[in-house]
């Protein structure tokens, strides 16, 4: 009877262990994941600079290639006449299919930016860390988002809007007005609570700044034609005082003015072909000799007769055969024709390349190097411009017009007179024309065109099709694997 | 005279009572007969035994004994094989005839099940069983190969001929995408893999197939459970028992790969490249295959100590197994010890416990195999000056063995402690506590060398910079099983339920550290040590790679509720309920436990009144059972999104990196199991007193929620092309399985014949996806990167993608009146355009076999005639097909197979072998390279001499055995290949011969001893 007293005491004290759930909670060993990190100061930083990183991939540069500036009226393909033809070429005369090569990439990239930033926004808020430095780290996040979104919309339209690490599968397409509202509300926020770029010390350039969320802004305003805004943010930038035109205009986009008096947001990079370079710029650099990329984005001849004469910018922005750059002469690619002409004899297509990508060197390397300038302050007084012009202040449109004029004569009298034209329509189109030339192949022609109205007249001719060519098809095999959540863009394919 | 006489009487009288005294003492003498009660025949060799000695007699060929008794001796044991024991207490009579019962041993042997046994004539799964006279026939450091052949249901394929490779093993097909291997049950633990154990211990291994058999181990037993029981001292055994046996074998390669001597290459280069040879007829003629393999020997040693009193039971077995490989550089020596003890403390306590050590040490030989079939026969192994020759392309594999030194070594130690209580009569508690640790440790060297060529250079065959790798790992896992078990009958009713509560961790790591350029060669420095691994002349730390973490699939926690009852009724209905619930530490909190549940009745008609007189017929039984069970062999990362902390942003000016972190892709925090239904339909059937017997299965088992990667939406923020781990796609396997066992004694002959087989159809039912890459699975790559299976709804796992050919283009006509690639030319194979498109591009690929046989039979047979035993093992399956991988990729001039010799040459030369070519457009993956593999082997044959008793017993010894055995002797089959048997763990790459270590013949001659 003892042992058997004893053993039943033994069965309950056993029965009574039966609820360790704790036992069945084990942690991931040796790896980080979501459960431990972000969660100290340290993390908040690393998570920030993540969203930046990328910035630099390669498909977050519309999807690896310049598509907008080929799709515009500013440049043809590139490249030999073999290269990417069927991938990129289409794009050239707007005969893309919803399968197009990039079209995932760039969809995939954007939304991987808006992650890595929900990661910050959403986790960062919740560490206890200094308030200051927390509320920068989710502001930088914030823009970056709203840079992110941005992009969506005036590529695809309505897209579906992601503001949490812990999305569902199946999200259906927001409206564009939706979605613009989101980037209002995140670029409102940063504006608040970045610093200006005065208050970063060198080492922190590049990182979002109150002028760079207010350009964006007043870009933003300018799509949804709210031209009041528009107007308000450009005119905060210009009389921030940290910011003015570089005297040589090759160092808006070069070099020398890496992180300079002009650069507003700019994309740093390293020359380094692996983890720390951007190959947006090898993209595009010289083909042939010297050996500086692939050379899509080649300048269109209607491109080069469009500026006016004598304007320096028309050499700074093209690199043609038989120049030499920084004591490099440039020879070209031996596959790809110095000339084409069509049947009937026409000139077509003459071998040169974007020297805004341009950076001095002696390897395939040193492109890697180059910073992209996303938002450059002369942009910003040309939307001044723009916003003022249609808000009827034409007078005052047209000081910030000249300013960038002046820089472009560069102290020759001869050259790009003073623009004195008040008429509101007439103004306008002079003011896309400078845009036109002052800022050609940095990926603003296309959506240029598209928000002025003026697509059908300048593209036209190209294959673009109203109703139809302003928005980039949805990848279709994001439609598949949503399984008919998502819709696609009206005529398409 | 008179006085004495007078004294003579009570002296005689005294002797004379003195003899009557000792003849009360003296023996007593019982004879009688003994009849058997079926034949009602006497039985000839009936064991009479003195019970509780040694002491006994044997009936003679009319069933009549003799024994002589003393006093004290008071019961008689007759024992006879087929019949039931009989004890009889002799009470002073001094004939006694005996009728001995017939024992319908079958139906009332015990079977093991999970967490118990139950009599075979109660069992409602489907359970297999082969016991230790069978498994101790295969010499081999894995005993699940006895198995093979010999269980229906189970296909066993090795993984390669190597010493100390493993086997996989398949029950009922190929359950899942993912990791399809069974779990296996040894001395209370639950193990993956049991090459640890000695087949010489092992008393019997139990295959649980069904739902109904092994829902009782949940999440665990979706792909079948094997039972190994380890042998104790036998119950009646009161004398220590000896067992000694030693084997001796040498192994030789079966047969060699027909490929293209030298004279034959050289003819074909110059059509290939005319000009390569100026006189075929001198050039040299290297057998490749000849130079590296060899004979090598293999030895097996073990004893065995057990013994018995009442209140203990103790078995101690040692062994020693040293094996050599056939090709050199390769060997694996294994020492296992073994303990088993258990002790009734009182009447009804009793603890226990199993025990196994098992040191063991291994050397691997580089993948020669590879080198040697593509070698060119036309160069020289070695130099005038005894150097290594120059193989171009594929290195000189002589000077690779020569130059490797790959070890491996560690202990493995699996056991538990144990104790039983009985409670209240029919209630047995039982808790035991198992371990299982094991520690393994890996070193590689290859020193500096190079191999030149012709004329003095170096050529790419050679290592600039000496290199050492090592690693160790441990692992380490601890099981707790409490279990109630309740057995009672009363009536006609018989209940036996068990219920129980297990707790379980599982533990491993690994750390591994490389190095180049070590201060020395010899095995004295094959440490590193960073002032050891420097190049002196650049001055630059050759230390390479340290490595640090866990095993992800084995790093859990469990906790188990489990509840079985068996309720029979009349021995003639019986039901089964059984339940598990498992908790795993692998899942989120809302998928962290599973339920499986399962449902089983039986029939055993033969009881039924109306089946009593059927004549012939003895048993008959059906069964029926259905349930679900779990495979939880995943890795718990998937479930989480892990971080990336090696990404920079760039930031100032001059640009600078800093360094930045985020989650790499999204985890699935709905990850769970794997879960499998299953439905089984049995029938059994005896007849003429079972001596022959059938079991009949129909298995239909679908697996749901295999885990499979899946591309993510876009806005899930992963990037392009990135794919999560889903619980989303389906397998179904389902087929027949008969097993036939004809048992027949015939005078002093006594034989048994089992035939077996099992069919398997395999199919997907459904990927995951719906669309793109997510609605088929490609694998199966080869070593150019191509791949060769596809795996979609409606075809088998691993199902082989190509090309389909119809034969050979023989005239420019012919090529121009078909679609072709660009590629092809007169004499070249020519591709179907299987979707009549008019082009011959990759959509004309298709499916052109399937790695999973249709069919896998046994066929055994054991014969054994006075002191004569003998048993040959047949197995083999077919409809199974192979790829063969190595002939396909082809980037430098290899050497060829024969069959290339009989090549296209011009028009009607041949419409099989195309024209020769050193790879390119002829080699594409497609029919060409798909063989049958089927194959029927002939698996074991084993004569065997037991000295007579006389011999033996003057030795003291009880039992003398001498044998002589022969394994893999034979295999028929069409595959050119080394052995049609290529196992893989990766069943989407399954069946591709990319180089493997063969197969070995092995003769052998061994001895048993028991005393």
């Amino acid at each position: 009877m003892k042992s058997n007293s004893l053993i039943i005491i033994l069965i309950i004290t056993l029965l009574g262990f039966s609820s360790c759930e704790k036992f069945l909670d084990v942690n991931p060993q040796g790896e980080l994941t979501q459960e431990a990190f972000p969660t100290t100061a340290s993390d908040a930083l690393l998570a920030t600079n993540a969203v930046y990183t990328t910035l630099r991939s390669w498909h977050y540069h519309s999807g690896g290639f310049p598509i907008l500036d080929i799709m515009s009226d500013d440049a043809l393909k590139g490249s030999n006449p073999n290269d990417a033809l069927n991938t990129v070429g289409p794009y050239n005369t707007f005969s893309i299919t919803t399968t197009q090569d990039g079209l995932d990439r760039w969809w995939a990239a954007l939304y991987q930016g808006i992650k890595r930033a929900n990661v910050v926004i959403e986790k960062v808020a919740e560490i206890n860390m200094d308030e200051q430095l927390q509320t920068r780290y989710i502001a930088e996040a914030r823009f970056l988002r709203g840079l992110y979104y941005f992009d969506l919309v005036r590529a695809w339209g309505g897209v579906p809007i992601v503001t949490t690490t812990d999305p569902e599968l199946k999200i259906p397409r927001a409206t564009a007005d939706d979605v613009y509202s989101l980037v209002e509300e995140d670029l409102l926020f940063a504006v608040e609570n970045l610093p200006s770029k005065g208050t970063y010390g060198t080492n922190n350039f590049g990182r979002a700044t109150t002028g760079a969320a207010k350009a964006l802004l007043a870009k933003m305003y300018l799509f949804r034609k709210d031209f009041v805004n528009a107007e308000k943010y450009a005119l905060e930038v210009i009389q921030s005082g940290q910011y003015d035109l570089e005297p040589n205009f090759a160092d808006a986009n070069g070099k020398n003015g890496e992180h300079g008096i002009e650069s507003v947001f700019e994309i740093g990079a390293m020359e380094n072909e692996s983890t720390l370079g951007d190959q947006y710029a090898n993209t595009q650099g010289v083909r042939g000799t010297p050996n500086r990329g692939w050379g899509f984005n080649r300048p269109t001849l209607e491109l080069r007769y469009s500026f006016e004469e004598g304007d320096p910018r028309k050499d700074l922005t093209i690199i043609d055969l038989g120049e030499e750059i920084d004591g490099i002469l440039i020879q070209g690619d031996g596959t790809t024709p110095d000339e084409t002409y069509d049947e009937d004899g026409n000139l077509i297509e003459i071998e040169c390349y974007n020297q805004k990508v341009w950076i001095p060197g002696t390897s395939t390397d040193s492109q890697f190097g180059h910073n992209r300038r996303l938002i450059r302050f002369a942009d910003v007084l040309l939307m001044a411009a723009e916003a003022l012009n249609e808000n009827g202040k034409s007078g005052e449109a047209l000081i910030h017009l000249n300013r960038v004029r002046a820089r472009a004569r560069h102290g020759n009298p001869d050259i790009l007179p003073d623009i004195n034209e008040t008429n509101q329509t007439v103004l306008r189109e002079i003011i896309l024309n400078e845009r036109r030339h002052e800022l050609a192949l940095e990926g603003h022609r296309f959506w240029d065109l598209v928000r002025t109205g003026y697509a059908p007249q300048f593209m036209g001719p190209r294959g673009f099709v109203s109703g139809k060519h302003e928005l980039l098809p949805i990848p279709q095999n994001e439609i598949d694997i949503s399984q008919g959540v998502l819709t696609q863009n009206p005529n398409w394919p | 005279m008179n006085k004495y006489l007078r004294l003579l009487k009570p002296v005689l009288f005294s002797i004379g009572l003195l003899f009557i005294g000792t003849n009360l003492f003296a023996q007593q003498i019982v004879t009688g007969v003994v009849t058997g009660s079926d034949t009602k025949e006497t039985l000839p060799g009936v064991n009479i035994v003195v019970k509780g000695t040694t002491k006994g007699v044997i009936t003679d060929l009319d069933g009549n004994y003799t024994i002589e008794l003393q006093a004290d001796e008071k019961v008689l044991q007759f024992s006879y094989t087929g019949y039931e024991t009989s004890e009889i207490e002799v009470g002073g009579r001094n004939a006694i005839n005996v009728e001995l019962i017939v024992s319908s041993e079958l139906l009332d042997e015990i079977v093991v099940i999970g967490y118990g046994t139950v009599r075979k004539s109660d069992l409602t799964g489907a359970v297999s069983s082969i016991k230790s006279e069978e498994i101790s026939k295969i010499t081999s450091i894995n005993p699940e190969q006895s198995l093979q052949g010999k269980v229906t249901g189970v296909q066993v394929s090795s993984n390669s001929g190597a010493p100390g490779s493993g086997v996989t093993v398949r029950v009922r097909g190929i359950g899942t995408i993912n990791n399809s291997s069974p779990i296996y049950v040894v001395d209370g633990m639950i193990l993956d893999d049991i090459s640890f154990l000695n087949s010489a211990d092992i008393l019997s291994m139990e295959v649980l197939k069904d739902a109904s058999a092994t829902a009782i181990y949940g999440s665990r037993g979706a792909n079948g459970v094997i039972l190994v029981q380890t042998k104790t001292a036998e119950q009646q055994q009161t004398k220590t028992q000896f067992n000694f046996s030693a084997e001796y074998g040498i192994q030789q390669l079966a047969e060699k790969i027909d490929l293209l001597d030298g004279r034959q290459f050289a003819i074909i280069s110059n059509e290939i490249r005319p000009g390569s040879y100026n006189n075929v007829d001198a050039v040299p003629n290297t057998d490749w295959q000849d130079l590296i393999f060899r004979t090598a020997p293999m030895q097996n040693i073990q004893l065995s100590i057990s013994g018995a009193t009442e209140k203990s039971n103790y078995y101690i077995g040692l062994g020693a197994y040293n094996q050599d490989g056939i090709i050199p550089q390769s060997f694996y020596q294994r020492l296992s010890i073994k303990l088993n003890n258990s002790y009734n403390v009182n009447d009804r306590v009793k603890i226990g416990n199993n025990f196994t050590i098992t040191p063991f040490k291994q050397r691997n030989a580089p993948n020669v195999t590879y080198q040697v079939y593509r070698a060119q026969p036309v160069l020289e192994p070695y130099y005038d000056d005894g150097s290594f020759g120059v193989v171009y392309n594929v290195g000189n594999p002589l000077a690779d063995l020569a130059y490797s030194n790959d070890y491996r070594s560690g202990v493995r130690g699996v056991g538990n402690l144990f104790a039983e209580a009985t409670i209240a009569k029919d209630f047995v508690f039982r808790s035991s506590y198992g371990i299982d640790a094991s520690f393994n440790k890996a070193k590689r060297f290859t020193p500096a060398y190079t191999i030149y060529n012709p004329d003095g250079t170096a050529s790419q065959q050679q290592n600039l910079f000496s290199d050492l790798a090592k690693s160790s790992s441990d692992n380490f896992s601890w099981l707790w099983e409490n279990t109630l078990t309740y057995n009672k009958q009363f009536n006609e009713h018989a209940i036996n339920a068990v219920a129980g509560y297990t707790m379980q961790k599982i533990r491993s790591e690994s750390l591994g550290i490389s190095g180049q350029n070590l201060i020395r060669d010899g095995e004295d420095f094959w440490y590193i040590e960073p002032p050891y691994v420097i190049d002196e002349s650049n001055n630059i730390n050759m230390l390479q790679s340290i490595f640090n973490g866990v095993d992800a699939n084995q790093y859990y926690n469990m906790i188990s509720y489990l509840f079985r009852a068996n309720y029979t009724y009349d021995n003639r209905y019986i039901a089964t309920v059984t339940f598990r619930r498992d908790g795993s530490s692998k899942f989120s909190t809302e998928n962290r436990y599973g339920n499986f549940p399962s449902f089983a009745l039986g029939w055993n008609l033969i009881n039924e009144d109306f089946m009593q007189d059927m004549g012939q017929l003895s048993n008959l039984k059906v069964r029926a059972s259905w349930g679900k069970i779990g495979n939880d062999k995943i890795s718990y990362f998937d479930r989480f999104a892990r971080v990336q902390s090696d990404l920079f942003a760039i930031f100032g000016n001059p640009d600078a990196p800093f360094p930045a972190a985020t989650y790499i892709k999204t985890g699935n925090p709905d990850l769970k199991w794997e879960t499998t239904s299953q439905t089984d339909i049995g029938l059994e059937v005896g007849f003429f007193n079972n001596r022959l017997t059938g079991e009949f299965d129909y298995y239909n088992r679908q697996t749901d929620d295999i885990l499979v990667e899946l591309s993510t939406p876009g806005h899930l923020g992963n990037g392009q092309g990135v794919r999560v781990r889903y619980n989303a796609a389906s397998v179904l396997n389902r087929g027949f399985e008969f097993n036939l066992q004809w048992r027949e004694k015939i005078g002093d002959l006594s034989y048994s014949i089992g035939l077996l087989g099992t069919t398997i159809h395999n199919e997907v039912l459904n990927i995951g996806g719906n669309s793109g890459v997510d609605s088929v699975l490609v694998s199966g790559y080869l070593g150019n990167g191509i791949p060769v299976t596809l795996t979609s709804v409606g075809k088998p796992v691993g199902a082989f993608y190509g090309y389909v050919t119809d034969g050979v283009f023989q005239t420019q006509a012919e090529l121009d009146a078909y679609p072709h690639m660009s590629q092809a030319g007169v004499g070249d194979l020519r591709f179907v355009d299987i979707n009549d498109d008019g082009r011959l591009d990759g959509n004309d690929r298709t499916y052109i076999g399937s790695p999973v046989p249709d069919f896998i039979f046994g066929l055994n047979i054991n014969l054994a005639y006075k002191n004569f035993d003998f048993s040959l093992d047949i197995q083999g399956q077919t409809g199974n097909k192979i790829f063969n991988g190595k002939d396909v990729v082809r980037p430098d001039p290899y050497n060829f197979e024969a069959r290339v010799w009989d090549r296209w040459t011009g028009a009607g030369t041949s419409n099989q072998e195309p024209r020769p070519s050193f790879g390119g457009y002829n080699y594409t993956p497609s029919d060409k390279f798909i063989f049958d593999g089927s194959f029927i082997r002939l698996r074991n044959v084993i004569l065997g001499y037991t000295l007579p008793e006389r011999i033996s017993q003057r030795l003291a010894i009880s039992n003398i055995r001498v044998y002589v055995k022969a394994a893999n002797v034979l295999t028929l089959t069409k595959y050119t290949g080394y052995s049609p048997e290529i196992g893989s763990y990766d069943v989407l790459s399954n069946n591709i011969d990319n180089g493997i270590y063969p197969i070995s013949a092995v003769y052998a001659f061994g001895i048993n001893v028991s005393f």
